[in-house]
Formats: C-alpha cells, structure tokens, sequence
C-alpha cells in the first residue's frame, strides 16, 4: 500500500497545487512557531523571576523599623520605631518562630592597600543565607564556626570585589586581609550582593559585629517559622505579631506602618498565582492559535476533496477501492501538517535558542546591579511542542477525514457526473 | 455475460421518477449490442448498472455467472476492476496524468508494479498508434486521441466486457468512423460490448440494437453490420 507508487501520487497532488499547499503549511507553521515563542516567552519570565527566590527558604519573615503614620498615646506621628532586644525576645517567645537571625548594619569604610570603599556590614547568622537567598558566587557564606569563634571574617560583594582587584596583581580577594573601621577582616566569601551604586555591602558574623560594636538596635530581624503553611496562616500570624510588636512601641495596633513585616510565603504564592494566571493566558492563546490551524487544514482539505471529486469518481470507475482514495486524501493531509508543523517547529525553538545564547554571552534579562534577574532561559519543554504538534496533525487529518469519507461514500457515477 | 431478470429503478427525489421497469436482457459472450433510445429513456442508467456504477432497486444482475446485487465497495471496486472496461463520451481521462499514466492506473489498482504497468500500457498504445503521445497530457490530444487513449485504458486489464456511453458523441464523422471501427476490431478478439447510442449510425455498426423508450425494452432487433458501408454512412 504504502510504496512508491503511493507516496509519488500524494506529492504530486501536493505539487499540482502549490500554492494551496503553501498557504496551508504556513498557517500551520506559524501557529507552531507562534505557540512556541510564547511559551519560552512565559516560561524565560517565570524562570527569571522565581530564579531570584529558588535559594530562599520559604518560610520566612522579615520585620523592617520604620515610621508610624498614626499618632498614638500622646506619641506624634512620623515617630520611627527602631527594632531592639525586646523584640528578638518576643519573638523568641512565640511557638511558631524557629530561629531568628537579627541583622546589625554599621556603616564603615574598607580598605585594601591602596583603596578604599564606603560599605555597609551587615552581621548576620548563617541561616540569613537562605532566608535572603544570598548567592555565593565564590568562596563560602558565614558559618557556625565563624559564629562561635566571633572570627572576623567577611563575605564581600560582587562590585567591590572588582573593584578591589582592579589595576591590582591579585585575581582573587580569598583569604586577603581587608580594614573595615581599622579592623581587618579575612575575605572568605564573595556573594552576587545587593549593592547600591557606590556603596558596598558586606556579611561578617552576627556575633563578632555584635562583640565590637554591642549594638543593642537593628533596622531588619529575620526569622524562619514552623507550621505555617498557608497564605491564611501566615496573615494571620503577620497581624498577630504586628500587634505585639506595637504594644511593646506603643504604637497604634492599626497603623500600617511603624514596622514592615514581610512573609516571605505569602509573596511567593503572590507570585507563582501570577504565573499560573500568566500561563493559563498564554495556553489559551497557543489553544486560540491551533484551533486557526486546524480550521485552515479542514478548510483546504474540503476544497481538495471538492475539487478532486470527478477525479476519485474515475478512479472508482477503474477498480480504486475506497480505503486506498480515503487514504491517499489523509495522507495528503497528514504530509502537510506534518512537513508544515515540523518547519515551525523547529524555527520556534531555533529562534528561541538563538535568544537564549545571546542572553547568556550578553547577561541580558538579568540585572546585576541589583543581582536580579528578570527574563532567563526562555525555552519551552520539548514534549509540550511535539504533543501540541501531534495535536495539530490528528485534529487535522479528523477534520479532512469526513468530507473523504463522504468523497468516497458516493457513487462513483455521480462523482464522475459532478461539476 | 450478461443476464438481466426485471430489472427496476427508481430515482427518489422530489418527484419519484421510475427509469427502469423491468428490463430482461441476454447478452452472450463476444456479442457487441448497442442500446437505443432518446434522451431520457433510461439506456445511460441501464449501462451505469451494468457497470456497477450504479445499483437497481429490483431484479437479478448476473455478469459472467455472478450475481451482482448488494455488493460491497470493495467488491464493486474489484468486480469493475477485473471484469470491465469503460469508455466514456467525455473520455473521463485524468487530466495531470500523461495518456501513459492514465493507461497504467488500472493496473496499479491491480497491484501490477510500475514497470510491468507501463510496459503494458505501452503495449496499448503502441496497438492504437500513439506510441508518440504516451507522455502528454489530456489536453495536449485531440480528440480522437484520447478516445483512443480511453480505449486503451478500458482493454489494458483484459476485462471480459466494455462498457461504452456514447463513445463517439464528442467527435466529429471522421474519428467517430475510426473510433468504431477499432471498436469492432476489438469485438472481433472476443469481447462483450455494449454500446450506448443515439445515433442510428453508430447502432447499425453493431449486431444487435435494443431499442429503448421511457424504462422498458421496445424491441430488440438483429442487424448485420458487414452490409453497412460505414465510411459513408455513420451519420
């Protein structure tokens, strides 16, 4: 069945009619390419978004000092309330709290031979990692031994670190001696940072900076929970401890501000319920667009039968049985969606991989300066294209195959007799 | 070859209309009959059942001893295949195909591999003198040309019987004189005809006429075609 002989005669029907041919197959590879492109599109955005949460934990919050808006119990408004001991205490207290780690800033200068360098240390416990998805891009993060052993070491960040060794010998800090505030530090660490212009940010242990400086006040404590799972949960939780939080101030349980507190949860769920909104919206327009294909092959496959109909009553006059016409009118269909869908195919994801490798040399889509990243690898799942591909080939080979079997179901007299 | 017992068709549409009523007819192996009648008198859709392009609704068909009543697609398409051949008034050639292909395609509905096809095709053509012409086009041929390449086509199977709907009524006097005249030349090797005609001309060419008139066999009348001079009188 399936010989030369066989194939020779779908290509020529598909030659005889070029142009037919053509403008079906490209309807078809465009709806290919076009579902392609915006599912890396969707995909290159998720995946640089929740990049920048992939290291955190979860379960985490974060409580900013900040101003109050509301006048409360003789105190004016704009009054700014500054984190302390009593509020790690309090937290400490409370049973959903796993551990909290404070984060004490001092501001300083950091010398390395000739240079100099405004930054801000921040002391902070080795979970704060996790917790702010701090990455590493060279050497290691503070550790429990630096904690208890209040060694003076510090993880610097991306820019001075370049900056430090520009026009210098060195090609790494790593075990360099830096002064912050005349104090030298061993660089252990170089992290991707969060660094604001000119200004430096570096990590040394909580328990060191708090040994030098005895700092009883911190602008952010960071704290990881236990059992709170859900976005209801943690609301809850947020509005309890914001409470405790303004009675220990004295500020108005109702003001919004005095502190930030952030779960760390609730914003990722925020974010994936953004992606999947995202999603949906981009599936139904792929779905949109490869119904318009399907419609197109239908269309031009009952034009095709239309057309061929005194031709297939010939050959039923001369001995063609009516699996080898309906056959040769799916198969016609099939070689187009299939050669036309393949085509798009592979444009969609050669272009898309042409993107990708541009991105990754250029460092486009990611934003250094502030270690986020945006837009990276917008590519699509492999088995997602070949499925909706497949998809397209049956729906379109169904949609041609009824009016063939009608084609077919006539008298072969009448077939001939139609014009 | 042929047995007709009662033969009934009704075409339903908006008006019933009954062509056939009844029709009993014998035809014996290697006769050439033609079938007689005006427009509208049922011999187009007595040659489409004898053809098995169309069904009956009443009565017995036997062709070559078999019954041919309720067949399915497959056999119908097999029966036509093996056993008939058509010539048609409008030639029914395929008009992307070369008079060589258009030949062939019987047979490669046979399952006959390429080569063996055109070879025989060839064969054919080479019998009706177009040799030269097996890789044109329908439209490249005159019309004698592609009567001659449907006849061709209708004998590359080697069916017991052929089938003509009015072979000659596109053509002028001269090619028709031709086209009969192979017509008769292929008779005379031993196979049925049945010709379907309007033209006296042409039904005196043949041995037995059978004329029909609104559904039902008038008269069948026994004709020697040898007496005929049919250069001079086909029209």
């Amino acid at each position: 069945m399936f010989n030369r002989d066989f194939w020779s005669e779908i290509f020529m029907a598909l030659k005889r009619n070029k142009l037919r041919t053509i403008l079906t197959g490209f309807a078809i590879s465009w709806g290919i390419f076009m579902l392609i492109v915006l599912l890396s599109a969707g995909n290159g955005l998720k995946n640089g978004v929740t990049g920048n949460f992939a290291d955190r934990i979860k379960n985490t919050y974060t409580i900013w000092s900040s101003s109050t808006e509301l006048p409360y119990k003789g105190h004016k408004a704009g009054r700014f309330i500054m984190l302390n001991n009593k509020d790690i205490q309090l937290l400490e207290s409370l049973y959903q709290v796993e551990e909290v780690s404070p984060v004490l800033s001092k501001g300083g200068t950091l010398i390395f031979g000739e240079k100099s360098r405004n930054v801000s240390m921040e002391g902070v416990k080795p979970i704060f990692k996790n917790i702010e998805g701090v990455k590493v891009i060279e050497g290691r993060f503070i550790n429990e031994n630096d904690m208890r052993n209040k060694l003076k070491v510090v993880v610097i960040d991306k820019n001075t670190n370049e900056e430090l060794l520009r026009t210098s010998e060195e090609t790494s800090m790593m075990g360099k001696t830096v002064y912050i505030n005349g104090l030298s530090f061993t660089v252990i660490g170089v992290s991707k940072g969060m660094a604001f212009g000119e200004m430096g940010q570096c990590y040394a242990p909580y328990s060191t900076i708090r040994a030098i400086y005895n700092v009883n006040e911190y602008y952010q404590l960071t704290f990881t929970t236990k059992g709170l799972d859900t976005k209801e949960d943690n609301e809850v939780f947020s509005k309890e401890l914001r409470k405790k939080i303004a009675m220990l101030h004295e500020f108005s349980p109702d003001d919004n501000r005095g502190v930030w507190i952030d779960s760390q949860m609730v914003n990722s769920l925020e974010t994936m319920r953004i992606f999947n909104t995202i999603n949906i919206f981009i599936w139904v327009i792929g779905i949109a667009m490869l119904i318009s294909g399907v419609v197109g092959v239908s269309n031009i496959m009952r034009i095709t039968v239309k057309e061929r109909t005194n031709e297939i009553g010939i050959r039923k006059a001369l001995g063609a049985k009516p699996r080898s016409i309906l056959l040769s009118i799916v198969m016609e269909s099939l070689v187009i969606t299939t050669i036309f869908g393949y085509i798009g195919m592979i444009c969609g994801i050669g272009l898309m991989e042409i993107v990708n490798s541009i991105m990754e040399s250029s460092g486009a889509g990611t934003n250094s300066e502030m270690g986020m990243s945006v837009f990276v690898n917008p590519t699509v799942d492999i088995s997602i294209v070949v499925m909706a591909t497949l998809v397209l080939i049956i729906s379109g080979v169904a949609a041609g195959f009824a009016p063939a079997w009608n084609s077919v179901k006539v008298k072969p007299i009448e077939a001939m007799n139609y014009r | 070859m042929i047995k007709l017992n009662n033969i009934n068709k009704t075409y339903f549409g908006a008006q019933p209309l009954h062509v056939l009523k009844g029709i009993n007819l014998d035809v014996a192996e290697g006769e050439l009959v033609s079938i007689m009648g005006a427009s509208g008198s049922g011999k187009s859709t007595l040659l489409n059942i004898l053809g098995i392009l169309d069904n009956y609704d009443e009565g017995e068909y036997y062709l070559a001893g078999k019954l041919v009543k309720n067949l399915s697609e497959n056999q119908a398409a097999e029966f036509r295949n093996k056993l008939i051949g058509f010539i048609f008034q409008s030639f029914n050639l395929i008009p992307f195909k070369t008079a060589l292909e258009n030949v062939a395609l019987p047979l490669f509905y046979q399952g006959v591999n390429r080569k063996k096809r055109n070879m025989m095709a060839m064969e054919y053509l080479e019998r009706f003198g177009l040799k030269d012409w097996a890789d044109h086009y329908p439209n490249e041929l005159s019309g004698g040309q592609k009567q001659r390449v449907s006849i061709a086509r209708a004998l590359v199977t080697s069916p017991k019987i052929i089938l003509a709907d009015e072979p000659t009524g596109a053509l002028d006097s001269k090619t028709s004189a031709e086209v009969m005249q192979i017509l008769r030349e292929v008779n005379a090797t031993g196979i049925t005809m049945v010709i379907v005609t309007h033209e006296r001309g042409i039904a005196n060419l043949t041995r037995k006429i059978v004329h029909l008139k609104d559904g039902i066999i008038e008269s069948i009348e026994e004709n020697d075609p040898d007496k005929m001079d049919f250069t001079k009188e086909i029209k």
